[in-house]
């Protein structure tokens, strides 16, 4: 165990030199105990790690970030969840940003882009009891110093390959943890304005003309206006029309 | 109100994601129910198992998606005032219901069994499915204890507030 100068976010530190998924050591963990809030799961070397239902994802051993923070959001009501992903998308955002000064973005919904290019992915598991979310594991992959990769589409990248500097991945890991604790006490506190407009205004995208895909082919060009408090992307066409999406039922190309 | 128009409407009423519309404007009534729709009823419908239920609601027949200007009976519509999570008995069986909308997984991926089937047993606080939405998962845990005797719902589904998930015999 290490300890890191934050309030709670990485006191714990769970290090384990291979793990098949750091967000399934997580889950298993808070099936059987009460870790404290805040504790991360922590491996260079993830074999088995996950993206979305179904896909996995990517890391080449011993050159990125693969942790899983667990945290007790309770205080925040299960159709007001999208905040969370717009607090932990940030502080992933302020992390990367500290090392790379220019053009990270958040892709909604949550993943992390330099320039044109995925360099991050985000996978929240809530557990919903009743009509609270009583846990929740975020499980963050960072590509840091990796510089070849076989899959893991659209377009990956690393922090090396942007900036053509190695980073220590205890450093990242560090101020990782002091930024998402920082967002995720904007969240606690109830300062979700703030937390909204940050968000947007380091949207991919946000305001400006672009090309979009649907599930049936079809192109357009439009604008995103904002984000719904479910989380839907809201964007407007070039005809002036606005239109919600959800997840798969729209492309940025 | 001319075809165009209502073409016009129906083209809207598509786009805004709607289950249902109705309106009414002097003689003149429309009532169109989207795709969403049927999925949603007709998914609830076969999945009942009818005889056993007390407080089924009227099998509502599958309908044309649009039918004007025909009387639309009334549906059914769920106790949308109660908390999503109370437990509900219906006939003499408990309801899990979603807490949120979104997208109903049986399992972690497809490749893993799915958290409760029909006739598993299921204590307080186990997880019986997760319901994705906009990329936060969300592991549903049971608030009953007692068999499954209905899964209502089809893998990678969507799914609404409060829409039944599974039928629980207590135990």
């Amino acid at each position: 165990m290490e300890t890191l100068n934050t309030l709670f976010v990485g006191k714990v530190v769970r290090e384990f030199p291979k793990l098949a998924s750091t967000n399934q050591y997580a889950t298993d963990l808070l099936s059987k105990s009460k870790p404290s809030e805040g504790t991360v799961i922590s491996t260079p070397n993830q074999y088995a790690g996950r993206g979305q239902i179904g896909s996995g994802w990517e890391s080449e051993a011993d050159k990125n970030i693969n942790l899983s923070i667990i945290f007790y959001p309770t205080f925040l009501p299960i159709r007001k969840q999208f905040q969370l992903n717009q607090a932990v998308s940030l502080g992933v955002k302020d992390c990367i940003a500290h090392f790379v000064p220019e053009n990270v973005k958040i892709k909604w919904p949550n993943d992390i882009y330099i320039h044109n290019k995925k360099v991050c992915g985000i996978l929240i598991q809530n557990t919903l009891t009743g009509s609270i979310i009583s846990s929740s594991v975020i499980g963050i992959g960072i590509n840091v110093n990796q510089t070849t990769f076989i899959t893991n589409p659209p377009n990956p990248s690393s922090l090396k390959l942007e900036t053509n500097h190695e980073l220590g991945l205890k450093r990242v890991r560090e101020v990782l943890c002091r930024k998402i604790e920082t967002r995720y006490l904007q969240l606690k506190a109830g300062k979700i304005d703030e937390l909204y407009q940050d968000y947007l205004h380091n949207l991919y995208r946000y305001d400006e003309m672009s090309l979009f895909k649907r599930p049936n082919e079809d192109t357009f060009y439009g604008k995103i206006l904002g984000v719904e408090e479910t989380g839907k992307l809201l964007i407007e066409n070039e005809y002036g029309d606005q239109e919600n999406f959800a997840i798969k039922e729209v492309r940025f190309i | 109100m001319n075809f165009k128009e209502i073409q016009e409407l129906i083209k809207l009423i598509n786009k805004m994601n709607l289950t249902e519309f109705k309106m009414k404007d002097g003689d003149f009534e429309l009532a169109v129910r989207t795709e969403k729709y049927l999925k949603t009823r007709t998914t609830q419908v076969v999945s009942s198992p009818a005889p056993m239920m007390q407080v089924a609601a009227p099998a509502p027949q599958p309908e044309p998606i649009v039918a004007a200007p025909a009387p639309v009976p009334s549906t059914p519509a769920p106790a949308k005032s109660e908390d999503a999570s109370t437990p509900k008995e219906t006939g003499n069986y408990l309801e899990i219901k979603s807490p949120i909308v979104g997208t109903f997984y049986r399992s972690q991926s497809p490749d893993k069994p799915a958290y409760a089937k029909v006739g598993d047993s299921v204590a307080v606080g186990d997880v019986v499915c997760i319901v994705e939405a906009m990329k936060l998962f969300n592991e549903i845990e049971s608030e009953v204890s007692g068999k499954i005797v209905k899964v209502l719902l089809e893998d990678a589904q969507p799914v609404e507030y409060d829409q039944v998930l599974f039928l629980v015999e207590p135990s």
